[in-house]
């Protein structure tokens, strides 16, 4: 009775408290919202929600028919082709098709001896010849009872040819590596995240790591402790931008990139990086022209879409405040952006 | 005339309409009280006694919760269990078990998680992996085996099933995690087949993103992919925590309680009662990330192999001790 009596009174007590919450957690609305005063994106910028495909051009928002769950848009430097990854039950394939995902052409397999297969993350390179992205293809096969790794390596596409070749050997049970992207401008150089282990006590690492193709080479951008991930570089090759988790924040910055490396930079080039953002941030994209830098981030409960300007006199800074594409959408935060003229 | 039938004096005019308005109000009261039993009895029926062994194991301290408008520390041990078709369900495992702290005279709050391989003394058992002792005595024997091992005075229980985590999940509307690296498990258990045995692929890109109950569940569960094995997931584990407070702290408590006790029942245990639940759920809504503090004791259990080649973790317990003083101030038992 004690416990009846309880619950009235602290009914009554929450009642009068007002314990009503006068910032309701958002939910899903299951549609893309856009805000009242709509941004105007310039090009075809690509997002995916609910693993659906969506581009954004001017005011018009367009939800392209794939057929199937995607994740991780990629699009040609003159937009002609899109490449997604487009997910099975068990396995994914990369997937390219013309800009509005008719003629679709299914560039991975599946499976594999060893099992179903994963790839994501495809991205062109300057020619449109050639796409990079992640598979734990060449993995051993694995059962409870012989338990092997299947880290993500970063694999390249011939699209002339149809052939394809293994670019990193990930570290095992790591969780592999992340976000490659050939650097525009050159044809041999290759940026993506390395996942590792390090620090006392040891705690997840993640790395902004170079490769040079010609040679195999790799160097990193960014300390041997921290979290630095999604690079994504400009299109001129000469600045990454890329998030640093921070304590409780997962922050925006740019660093300038050098033509190459000869050996590993002390400090490291991410060390003197511009803080662009502060937020929850995932997935920064450049607009094709870099005038502007395109992400997602956590407001009010929902990863919505950002178009922050940016400005290169003297240094590169924020040239204005971000806007919102955006409301209460709920975009995928773990599928990349991609951005067209 | 009216007269009061008592003296005989004429009643004072309105005295009638004052016994009506008297009882009308006492039947609203009854009316209202009666709606509210009813609206709270999901969170009432959650809170029923569940263990079928609360009692203390004998010889073991105690802990006495504080009074309600106490400053004294509480301390919560989460408990959590694969809880899926394959085990027998009165004898699970506690795969994760977590300390939550509470201090309210500073308005924070430590997370400490207890490695599952941990290798313990049992009260009343042979010493075994701590995880062990759910399994051997309920939430009672969990309870006296923290305790005596780390000297923290255990006030509250709360179990989760793997339904239950997936549920609260779901009905704060997913959470927002930042998973710390790309987690990839082709041998992931399929909780939800109908044999328990089955295994499925599994893969989250790494960052910041919006997590399901399913995805968060297989977030803190999966170990196959992560060189820190079950270190790695305690951390993962207590994001998540700390995911679902930060959800929740923008919830309407007086409507989501009954829903969320009514979604949960079944799937979690607890012997908070609800006067306690509701303290520590306002003191949550106004808790900042950076009140809430993550410890891990890996740094004073080193790998070792128990006499029957089980792999287990062995405490340097004074070392430990140290830390646990540093962590609770004086609030440990002697």
């Amino acid at each position: 009775m004690n416990r009846r009596f309880a619950a009235v009174a602290l009914s009554a007590m929450l009642a009068l408290a007002g314990c009503t919450s006068s910032t309701p957690v958002a939910h899903d609305p299951g549609r893309v919202v856009r805000p009242v005063k709509q941004v105007s994106v310039p090009g075809r910028l690509y997002a995916t929600k609910g693993r659906a495909l969506y581009r954004f051009s001017g005011t018009q928002l367009t939800r392209l028919r794939f057929g199937s769950r995607v994740k991780d848009p990629a699009v040609t430097l003159t937009g002609d082709r899109v490449a997604v990854a487009q997910l099975q039950d068990q396995s994914s394939t990369i997937v390219v098709s013309d800009p509005n995902g008719q003629n679709r052409q299914v560039l991975t397999p599946s499976s594999a001896a060893a099992g179903s297969l994963w790839a994501f993350a495809p991205g062109f390179d300057r020619a449109g010849h050639r796409i990079v992205y992640l598979t734990d293809r060449g993995k051993q096969p694995s059962s409870p009872q012989n338990l092997q790794p299947n880290d993500l390596g970063v694999w390249s596409y011939d699209l002339t040819t149809g052939q394809s070749r293994r670019l990193v050997q990930p570290v095992a049970y790591t969780g592999g590596d992340s976000d490659p992207g050939y650097r525009p401008g050159v044809s041999d150089q290759l940026i993506y995240t390395t996942y590792l282990y390090g620090g006392v006590p040891t705690e997840p690492v993640a790395r902004l790591t170079w490769m040079s193709l010609r040679t195999g080479a790799t160097v990193y951008l960014s300390p041997e402790t921290g979290r630095n991930f999604e690079p994504a570089l400009s299109p001129d090759g000469r600045f990454v931008a890329f998030i640093r988790a921070g304590a409780g924040s997962d922050d925006l910055y740019v660093m300038p990139l050098v033509p190459t490396y000869t050996r590993e930079p002390r400090p490291y080039p991410s060390e003197s990086a511009a803080l662009i953002q502060s937020g929850i941030i995932a997935q920064p994209v450049w607009a094709p022209d870099g005038s502007a830098i395109a992400f997602l981030m956590l407001t009010k409960g929902s990863f919505d879409l950002f178009i922050l300007p940016i400005g290169m006199d003297n240094a590169i800074h924020a040239a204005g405040a971000a806007q919102a594409v955006t409301h209460g959408s709920f975009l995928d935060a773990d599928s990349r952006l991609a951005w067209s003229p | 005339m009216n007269h009061s039938p008592a003296t005989g004096v004429p009643a004072a005019p309105g005295s009638h309409r004052l016994r009506w308005v008297a009882l009308g109000a006492i039947a609203l009261a009854l009316v209202l009280i009666g709606g509210v039993l009813i609206y709270l009895s999901p969170v009432l029926a959650l809170l029923e006694p569940h263990d079928p062994s609360p009692g203390r194991v004998a010889g073991v301290p105690a802990a006495t919760p504080p009074p309600l408008d106490s400053k004294q520390r509480i301390n919560i041990l989460l408990l959590g269990s694969d809880n899926d078709q394959k085990f027998r369900q009165d004898a699970l495992l506690a795969q994760t078990m977590i300390v939550v702290s509470i201090d309210p005279s500073t308005h924070q709050v430590t997370m400490l998680s207890l490695p599952r391989d941990l290798w313990v003394e049992i009260p009343g058992h042979p010493s075994a992996k701590i995880d062990l002792a759910y399994a051997q005595g309920g939430a009672a024997l969990a309870r006296a085996t923290v305790e005596k091992a780390f000297k923290i005075p255990i006030h509250y229980y709360a179990w989760v099933g793997l339904n239950g985590l997936v549920r609260v999940v779901d009905r704060v509307g997913g959470v927002d995690l930042d998973v710390l690296h790309p987690v990839l498990d082709d041998n992931y258990p399929n909780d939800f087949s109908d044999s328990g045995y089955g295994t499925e692929r599994v893969y989250l890109a790494a960052g910041p993103q919006h997590l399901d109950g399913r995805h968060a569940l297989q977030y803190v569960r999966s170990r196959h992919g992560d060189l820190l094995s079950d270190f790695g997931r305690s951390v993962r584990q207590q994001q998540l925590l700390l995911a679902i407070q930060q959800r929740a702290a923008g919830m309407d408590l007086v409507t989501a309680l009954p829903t969320f006790a009514k979604d949960l029942n079944g799937h979690v245990k607890t012997d908070l009662d609800l006067a306690r639940l509701t303290q520590l759920a306002l003191f949550m809504r106004d808790l900042h990330p950076a009140d809430v503090h993550q410890a891990f004791i890996s740094a004073y259990v080193r790998d070792a192999t128990a006499a029957d080649g089980q792999q287990i973790l062995l405490a340097d317990w004074t070392a430990l001790h140290a830390y646990l003083r540093q962590l609770f101030g004086g609030d440990l038992l002697p």
